[in-house]
């Protein structure tokens, strides 16, 4: 009886437990569908008639939008790049791994690890020069290098999991390595080839130091636009609120949609 | 596989990633070298040595105080996100109705962009007269505060362990996983108390997946950024300047290539030291395979 008694306290504890983290974004989600005047009442309004207007009028805001189409753009073709350049590395790794294997890996965790404040005075009088700084195209090769590591050693991973005699059965059968790699191997791993790309998309969707200090208003993403409501429209917060819901939503449902192979990519593959 | 294919398949990869990250870090060091400010081009680019080194170093009193505020505000927000994440972690390990659903929300927020987590921390919450902490704390009979004024540090560790309690969570709860349940069961059948058996058996079988989400979540939190900028711009005053914001300033507002290039040096040499403690432990605890 204690027994069941401290069983069902201790779901009690967790369910409150996650209400109280998970109630920062369900109150922006609530002010997104408040008036201007029932987002600041005091004190705080839990029922109210809810109101669509804040959402209607970012998603008809052509500012609005246009952060958004920038941030679509530069993930998804950072991501893109990103696979084009990382699987034929990861596959190598992977499959056909050497003596070098150890130290090539640990050479490009290296260059994830390295601040950015590193190396973004160069970069920024680079980019001028060469007129890539507030461009789309600049930003799809910044956030490529951002997505490289990640995908490197996730698909890795991935890739070494391929029973070797499903590659070996291929090579005697004459394939050569561009046939083992599409026909055999990348079939082998969609799931994680799903999952990598998830998660490059969130951290390029996010990302902030990059994009403040390498893009203006031509090619700034949603982040950007979303920092901007401290300056100019910070007492809006019904506004800002329905802003915010509208730009986390894409990466909540990458996020839970990976939600499985999270762990793996967070920590590099180290952590199945 | 033959060398030439190897090489055509692993190259390109490589090549990028140099020509993105290690040549621009080798420019870096060189810019660190020299006097040169972006918006006086007529006093163009001279060669000064380790003059910029010896002004950040021994002269700029912010310099030093943005080091500090980042070992403060990194050290409070990796162990207070490591505590949460593992009551967390234990909390949604047990076998309950909705565990899948409560999961996936405890994780929502480390998804949240460091913008929007400002912007929801600064206004909705934290803001001393409509925020909703504001109305919690003088409910129960507290003083009104305005934390990101009066305790801007307080502040900034409160929305970033927020984002990354999550982080935390995750890894410990791999852990757990891997830890046998009836492990765990068979100390409580030898009588010993929920304390006991934690502090027995999870903690020091969890060891590993600690310390690999500890020193992941340092390197990752040293370069917090968008929360600073957003919620105190480095204030009040220097209060929340950390490292990488303070080079922000230096290069956005001071437009000085040569000093801010040695303070990125110098943010540089103290992430790779703990960087390189992170590879250490991380090839003795989880081998790299080579299969």
């Amino acid at each position: 009886m204690t027994f069941r008694l401290r069983e069902i306290g201790l779901t009690a504890l967790t369910y409150l437990a996650v209400v109280a983290i998970f109630f920062p974004i369900l109150w922006t989600l609530l002010a997104g569908f408040k008036t201007e005047g029932t987002a600041v009442a005091q004190p705080p309004v839990l029922f109210f008639l809810p109101t669509f207007d804040n959402f209607r009028e970012a998603l008809t805001n052509a500012g609005y939008l246009g952060f958004f189409v920038n941030s679509v753009i530069i993930s998804v073709g950072s991501t893109l790049v990103a696979f084009i350049l990382g699987i034929p590395a990861a596959f190598a790794l992977g499959l056909f791994p050497t003596e070098k294997t150890a130290g090539t890996l640990s050479w490009v965790l290296s260059t994830k690890m390295m601040p950015a404040v590193g190396v973004i005075i160069p970069l920024i009088i680079i980019f001028k020069q060469i007129g890539l700084f507030d461009t789309i195209a600049g930003m799809v090769v910044l956030y490529t290098a951002i997505n490289l590591p990640l995908v490197i050693w996730m698909m890795r991973s991935f890739f070494a999991e391929i029973p070797k005699d499903l590659i070996e059965a291929a090579r005697i059968d004459g394939a050569d390595t561009l046939r083992v790699l599409l026909g055999v191997a990348i079939p082998f791993v969609t799931p994680g080839l799903a999952a990598t790309g998830l998660l490059c998309l969130i951290f390029s969707w996010n990302e902030f130091f990059l994009v403040v200090n390498l893009a203006g208003p031509h090619a700034s993403t949603l982040p950007v636009y979303i920092a901007g409501f401290m300056t100019s429209e910070g007492l809006f917060w019904a506004k800002m609120s329905a802003a915010s819901t509208l730009a986390v939503i894409p990466v909540f449902i990458a996020g839970w949609a990976a939600q499985r192979s999270l762990v793996r990519g967070l920590t590099m593959g180290a952590v199945k | 596989m033959a060398r030439s294919t190897r090489l055509l398949l692993i190259a390109p990869a490589i090549v990028y990633l140099a020509a993105l990250t290690q040549a621009p870090f080798v420019l870096t060091l060189w810019y660190s070298f020299q006097k040169w400010i972006l918006t006086s081009p007529e006093l163009g680019v001279t060669f000064v040595g380790f003059e910029n080194y010896a002004y950040t170093i021994f002269q700029d009193v912010t310099f030093r105080t943005a080091v500090l505020n980042l070992v403060l505000i990194t050290a409070g927000i990796v162990v207070f996100s490591l505590v949460f994440g593992m009551a967390f972690a234990l909390l949604l390990h047990r076998k309950f109705p909705g565990q899948g659903i409560a999961r996936s929300l405890a994780i929502a927020p480390f998804f949240v962009m460091p913008t929007v987590n400002a912007v929801v921390w600064k206004n909705l919450l934290l803001n001393p007269v409509f925020g909703f902490v504001s109305y919690f704390t003088t409910h129960i009979g507290l003083p009104r505060v305005d934390i990101l004024a009066q305790f801007p540090k307080l502040g900034i560790i409160t929305m970033a362990v927020w984002q990354w309690t999550p982080f935390m969570m995750l890894i410990l709860l791999a852990g757990l996983q891997s830890v046998p349940d009836d492990i765990r069961e068979a100390a409580k059948v030898d009588g010993a108390d929920a304390w006991e058996e934690f502090r027995g058996i999870t903690l020091p079988l969890l060891g590993p997946f600690i310390e690999l989400s500890v020193l992941l979540a340092t390197i990752y939190v040293l370069q917090l950024f968008g929360e600073i900028f957003v919620a105190t711009q480095g204030g009040p005053g220097s209060a929340t300047t950390t490292l990488p914001y303070y080079v922000y300033q230096t290069i956005s507002q001071g437009n000085d290539v040569g000093t801010s290039s040695a303070q990125g040096v110098c943010a540089v040499i103290i992430a790779s030291v703990i960087a390189t403690f992170l590879l250490r432990l991380l090839s003795r605890t989880f081998k790299v395979s080579k299969a």
